[in-house]
């Protein structure tokens, strides 16, 4: 203990370098996720929104594009061979900077290691990267240089760079830290421990629900899928107000919009719907058959929309079930196929959901209906209360909080019906009346029109206002009942 | 209720009787339109293929045989689908579950460093979204299209099962943790020896929305495996099938005679194919329902509490 606390002691005034080493290498690593300082992008056939991580990993992130031209001649497959080797090399190094890294938040002997690692690993990625460099004449002297076009991409320089300061770091953190002492353990304090521990998922959590809010800057593009984004198709706010000058767009979005309120609204309006389910459901007063429709009614919950639209399938096309059992009772001449056209189809798509999810729906509601005091029910019913009495006077104020709660989520998920239901559902006749905000975003970003930009533009703005419900419906929930949902 | 009314020498009235009869008769109706649907499909996989083609399966199988399901064999990349669904399905769930634990377990830990900030930044997550093109953008980036681990990496982190387990930790009597920790265990070893199986039942409420999650999501798949088909889940499998028979009836509608008798001949040997393809899918999850269900109101009501 006396040796680990004079050791903090004495680390103060060098500390200030294993910060600063600390940033560095951390920076490094963020800029390998930058597509834009890839330094194995040295040719413009590569794709350009892959990052130096994605193309130093896997050798088709390198090569992939260039298959043709190996083939055709107009590049030595070598080049591309030794760029992805190099660009290995630096990985590998960047990783041991990483562990080097979180050594140095240790105790002395963690931080002489960790110093050493980066130190190394700094070393074994400056020469990745610098034997990653000298292929730049492979391309610029390729057999055809106009089909291989080839770049000099400025990210080689910048990361020469960074692992260098990097390099200097490291050595100068290693001659200042004193040497550790015989009896010095391999120790980290606690919270450094748990951070570590934590670190990874904290990475995880960056890379797919931070990073991809980075990718807005495709709404200020005209950006087309393979191209670059520099500062010549930089357009500004251009795609924002397309969406309300371009007469066709202006109409999509409208009836968009007008599918996604009424299908939201139909939900809403019906919201009660599990509520009545469950209080129903527990008027059932013979167990096992109330426990047997609880299970079944749950069971659609499980199965995905794909399946729901194969039962539809098989239950309503023209040689369904329905149809054959109209035809063979007399009920109708001809079949219909109930699958197509527009008619109707925002309620049949709450049918569905409904058929999907009412006893999933139902559960919280029998949930708290058990939890409701039986003291109350049994003192109306001395006072004379009938069944409808007691629902409407117990059970339904027993409930009301839960079904607040719900409501208000499903508020602030007005824009948000997801896009599995109307995917599945959809097609050719019945495109305009199912298409709801998310299978529209979908629809124009990736489906056959491939509007990236105004497909951002759609989807920032859905985001932003789902977000702006969302604290709206927790501040209203705030004041009328005291507490919030989120 | 029911015994208050035998104390107190309640007897039903009328009127209960037929809200009685009402009420069972709705309810039972509900749950066999919830059940019917999947004894059609299974009944027309079963029943012999021209009767099924010539719609006469309506409530009984008639033909009785098990071809169907052996030709399932022979469909190309349908084994591949089952092998990628079965794959993401039991790597995604554990890796969700134990990820879950551990960062549930560390987030309780009043000590971390930036304990708070960590946590916000955590869960916040859940409450925006940036929308489906830059996600699509981000998950290329990576590397991650056409790429089996895309199934799998994002899905590890989930604020909202994070969450359940840290209210389950909670819960747990601090005590045990202590004492553990005064015999010298380190956090990592209090974690796998006390927490861990503590929490199984949370866990395993956990790894069962998880894994009916990856079992049943598509469009991860349509979306991020386009040019790589043997790479298809079975939902996305079975989705390109029936949308190769809706775009059939919508040419039936539209086109002329010619196309529409051909189309219609098409799908309707087709038909039992499907449907046992559908079978294929369902019947995984009706075969662990039975082990699900007792977990469910434990998992939902655990969701109402909030982070």
């Amino acid at each position: 203990m006396t040796a680990t606390q004079t050791v903090k002691q004495a680390k103060k005034p060098i500390d200030f370098i294993g910060y600063f080493l600390r940033i560095m290498i951390i920076i490094t690593l963020v800029c390998l996720f930058v597509p834009a300082l890839n330094p194995t992008h040295m040719s413009e056939l590569m794709n350009d929104s892959d990052s130096f991580f994605t193309s130093g990993i896997s050798y088709g992130g390198i090569a992939d594009a260039f298959k043709r031209a190996v083939t055709k001649g107009y590049i030595e497959q070598g080049v591309l061979v030794r760029t992805y080797v190099g660009a290995l090399t630096s990985l590998i190094g960047m990783a041991a900077m990483l562990v080097g890294c979180a050594m140095t938040i240790g105790e002395i002997k963690f931080k002489r290691l960790g110093a050493k690692l980066s130190l190394i690993g700094s070393a074994v990625s400056v020469a990745g990267l610098i034997f990653v460099k000298l292929q730049q004449s492979g391309f610029t002297n390729a057999a055809n240089p106009e089909r291989i076009k080839p770049l000099e991409p400025v990210g080689a320089i910048i990361f020469i760079v960074l692992a260098g300061i990097c390099f200097l770091l490291s050595l100068l953190y290693l001659l200042k830290l004193p040497k550790a002492a015989k009896e010095a353990q391999w120790v980290m304090e606690g919270q450094y421990r748990l951070f570590l521990m934590m670190a990874p998922f904290i990475v995880l959590v960056f890379l797919f629900s931070y990073l991809p809010l980075w990718g807005w800057r495709y709404a200020f593009f005209d950006y087309k899928p393979g191209q670059a984004l520099t500062p010549d198709n930089f357009v500004g706010f251009k795609w924002f107000t397309y969406l309300f000058q371009n007469a066709a767009t202006r109409a999509d979005i409208g009836r968009v919009m007008i599918n996604t309120l009424a299908m939201s609204g139909i939900g809403l309006a019906m919201s009660w719907l599990p509520l009545a389910f469950a209080i129903f459901l527990t008027e059932i007063k013979c167990g096992p058959v109330r426990r047997a429709v609880q299970t079944i009614t749950t069971i659609p919950n499980f199965i995905s929309w794909v399946l729901v639209y194969t039962v539809a399938f098989a239950l309503f096309s023209s040689d369904g079930f329905v149809n054959q059992f109209l035809l063979s009772t007399g009920l109708a001449s001809e079949s219909t196929d109930f699958l197509i056209g527009n008619d109707g189809i925002w309620l049949k798509m709450y049918l569905w959901g409904t058929w999907k999810g009412l006893g999933w729906g139902a559960i919280i509601y029998i949930a708290g209906i058990s939890g409701i005091d039986q003291a109350l029910y049994e003192a109306a019913t001395i006072d004379g209360a009938g069944r409808f009495q007691k629902i409407w006077h117990i059970t339904i104020p027993g409930l009301m909080p839960t079904f607040f709660v719900q409501f208000v989520l499903s508020i602030s998920n007005i824009l948000s019906n997801g896009m599995d239901q109307y995917l599945v559902f959809r097609n050719a006749t019945n495109t305009s009346s199912i298409q709801v905000l998310d299978l529209y975003v979908y629809m124009l970003g990736l489906g056959k029109s491939n509007q990236i930009p105004l497909s951002t533009v759609v989807g920032m703005a859905k985001s932003i206002i789902s977000v702006i419900l969302l604290f709206s419906a927790n501040k209203a929930s705030k004041a009328i009942r005291g507490s919030g949902i989120v | 209720m029911a015994k208050s009314k035998v104390k107190h020498g309640f007897r039903l009235t009328a009127e209960d009787v037929v809200f009685n009869i009402i009420n069972y008769t709705i309810f039972i109706l509900f749950a066999l339109i919830c059940l019917f649907p999947f004894y059609y499909l299974f009944i027309n996989t079963i029943s012999d293929n021209a009767l099924v083609g010539a719609g006469r399966i309506q409530l009984l199988p008639k033909g009785i045989h098990f071809n169907n399901y052996i030709g399932l064999t022979r469909i190309n990349g349908l084994g591949t689908s089952f092998i990628v669904s079965v794959a993401r399905t039991v790597i995604g769930t554990v890796l969700m579950v134990g990820a879950s634990a551990l960062v549930g377990y560390l987030v309780t830990k009043q000590e971390m460093w930036g304990r708070k900030f960590w946590y916000r930044f955590l869960v916040i997550t859940m409450y925006f979204n940036a929308g489906l093109v830059p996600w699509y953008m981000n998950m290329s980036m990576l590397g991650l299209t056409n790429n089996f681990l895309a199934y799998i990496i994002p899905g590890i982190i989930s604020p909202y099962n994070i969450i359940l387990v840290k209210t389950y930790i909670e819960s747990i009597p601090a005590e045990l943790e202590e004492s553990a920790s005064i015999d010298g265990a380190g956090y990592f070893r209090i974690f796998r020896c006390i927490i861990f199986p503590l929490c199984k039942p949370i866990l395993a409420t956990i790894a069962i929305f998880g894994a009916v999650g990856h079992w049943n999501s598509f469009t991860d798949s349509l979306i991020l495996m386009s040019g790589k088909p043997e790479l298809f889940t079975l939902q996305h499998r079975l989705y390109t099938y029936m949308n190769e028979a809706t775009n059939l009836a919508a040419m039936i509608q539209q086109g002329g005679s010619d196309i529409g008798n051909l189309a219609t001949q098409a799908s309707m040997n087709m038909r039992p194919i499907k449907f046992t393809v559908a079978m294929a899918t369902v019947i995984p999850i009706l075969l662990v329902y039975p082990f699900m269900s007792k977990y469910f109101e434990k998992g939902i009501m655990l969701g109402a509490v909030k982070g």
